[in-house]
């Protein structure tokens, strides 16, 4: 394609939004709406995500043998734990180990009772899904030998609750908010197809191809949806640096970074605008380029 | 260069437009359809420039066998042919030259192309004068004109027009009668739908008459007066 010709095309697609400056406008407004929700679900869902590898760094559930096992009866409480469908993982903590650490954290405040150590060896399991918790508890707490099992169900409730509100909730809204901004962009461009209905038929009569016909109004649905894409992207990153200011900054844990995600989210903007703007001037010049068949 | 074979062409209403026309146009010729008001006129051009598709039969216009035509191709087979419509179909917020210019911007000429292009063609309809003037600037006889000039501008082998003259007075259809005569006379095929009995007899030239969706005379009959228009 020549580049004079390119250069039209862009043109025509970028004096057409300026023409329709209010129903642009809506429709990027709507499409920014949409994009924003999607970026801030995205982003609770990456959190949650966070969530729960911070969770199993927390060792959600410990089981403790009863005081004074044996080495037999750990291996065999190790075995019939690790056997569970729902544990990814057991390791065995010596109740010996167990005081080397936490004396490293507290220092010599518990020299003392290296003596006569009062804790029990302990068990970390690392569940597959956090939904199974409770079952799974209740098995562990049957295991031969297990005097007790510590847990935060709490903790994993929430997280599970969380992460499907976020995932379902959110997928209907995203995806109502998608058709929104799909109407709006298809009955925006629709009307400046309208508006140049006599410039269309005049194309097709002389001769221009379907492609040329539709370009610039291609043009115009990208202009809108990148547009849209970029605000969102500001928006969204403003939200977050606000949501990161107030929340409570705590050593277990912390929000991530949009360092992080900033290249996924702009990535994802940007094409979910133009996809939707391509796709909203597809449908609406298609009706003025139909040609008879038979 | 355009032939018509058993042609039959019904609209989704049921109404059938054509009932079994056969006719031929050969290279070069000048030829007046006529014939009354809903008798089949514009559905037999609107068949040569693929806007509408003949149920049966077929339609053959510049090599291409309209039946067979792929939707791809249809752009390639209107730059065979000129257009021209009765209500001018120009475009009021460009000049002369942008409307006529815009007919080659959009099958890709180049910028070059178009500005030596332009000049010689609205030197031929005459309005070499008005290219920067907007359509409503102008008489309907210098609209039909540039609608001429457009048609023109890139180069067809024939022209196909539906009562070029309906909506022009009488003095001015001539006038535009005559530039085609011109267009004509340098090897363009020309073909007009008119209701215009005087300018029929006036310009002598082939005459096909269609009444009721068929071919009822084809001839070069001086006497016009038995065609019913
Ligand atoms: N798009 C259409 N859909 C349905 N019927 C149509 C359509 N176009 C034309 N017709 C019908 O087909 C018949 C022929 O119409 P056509 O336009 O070819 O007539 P015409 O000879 O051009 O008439 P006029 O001199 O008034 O322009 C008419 O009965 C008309 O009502
Ligand atoms: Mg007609």
């Amino acid at each position: 394609m020549r580049f004079n010709m390119f250069r039209y095309l862009v043109k025509e697609g970028y004096r057409s939004l300026r023409k329709n400056l209010f129903m642009s406008a809506a429709s990027i407004l709507v499409l920014v709406c949409c994009l924003l929700i999607t970026g801030c679900a995205y982003l609770v869902f990456e959190n949650v995500n966070h969530g729960f590898e911070w969770a199993y760094q927390q060792n959600i559930v410990v089981a403790y043998s009863q005081k004074g096992s044996t080495s037999e009866q750990n291996t065999a409480i190790q075995t019939a734990i690790g056997g569970m469908d729902n544990v990814s993982e057991v390791i065995f903590e010596s109740k010996e180990a167990l005081l080397e650490r936490y004396s490293a954290e507290f220092g010599e405040l518990l020299d003392d009772l290296k003596e006569d150590n009062p804790l029990q060896d302990a068990f970390i399991v690392r569940l597959k899904d956090l939904s199974l918790f409770d079952a799974t508890v209740t098995a562990i707490e049957a295991v031969e030998g297990v005097d007790s099992v510590d847990y935060n169900a709490d903790l994993s409730a929430m997280l599970v609750k969380i992460r499907d509100v976020v995932l379902h909730i959110g997928a209907w809204i995203i995806l109502l908010l998608l058709l929104v901004s799909l109407f709006i962009i298809a009955n925006t461009i629709k009307l400046t197809v309208y508006t140049r209905r006599l410039e269309i038929h005049i194309m097709r009569s002389v001769g221009a191809t379907a492609w040329f016909i539709r370009f610039p109004f291609m043009i115009e649905g990208a202009l809108l949806g990148t547009t849209a894409g970029t605000l969102a992207y500001g928006l969204v990153f403003g939200v977050y640096q606000v949501v990161c200011h107030y929340f409570p900054k705590t050593a277990m844990f912390q929000l991530i970074s949009f360092a992080d995600v900033w290249f996924t989210l702009l990535i994802g903007f940007l094409a979910g605008g133009m996809v939707v703007g391509l796709l909203g001037s597809t449908i609406s010049t298609g009706r003025y380029l139909k040609e008879q068949t038979e | 260069m355009i032939e018509f074979r058993g042609v039959h062409k019904r609209y989704d209403t049921g109404i059938e437009a054509l009932k079994g026309v056969d006719i031929k146009i050969d290279a070069g010729e000048f030829v007046f359809i006529v014939g009354a008001s809903g008798a089949g006129k514009s559905t037999f051009l609107k068949l040569i420039t693929r806007e509408e598709v003949a149920n049966s039969g077929e339609v053959i216009v510049s090599n291409f066998k309209l039946s067979k035509l792929k939707k791809r191709q249809i752009p390639y087979l209107r730059r065979s042919m000129g257009i021209v419509f009765q209500d001018f179909r120009l475009i009021d917020t460009m000049t002369v030259y942008d409307n006529v210019a815009f007919a080659m911007r959009v099958v890709g000429a180049s910028q070059k192309d178009i500005r030596k292009r332009i000049p010689y063609v609205l030197g031929l309809v005459g309005l070499q004068n008005k290219s920067k003037a907007y359509p409503m600037e102008l008489s309907g006889g210098e609209q039909q004109r540039v609608g001429l000039a457009r048609a023109l501008v890139n180069n067809p082998s024939m022209i196909v027009a539906d009562e070029p003259t309906g909506n022009i007075d009488p003095d001015m259809s001539y006038e535009i009668m005559e530039l085609l005569t011109e267009i004509n006379r340098r090897g363009t095929t020309v073909i007009i739908v008119t209701h215009e009995r005087d300018l029929v007899k006036a310009f002598q030239r082939r005459v096909i008459e269609i009444r009721d969706g068929l071919v009822v005379s084809d001839t070069k009959d001086e006497e016009v007066a038995s065609y019913e228009i």
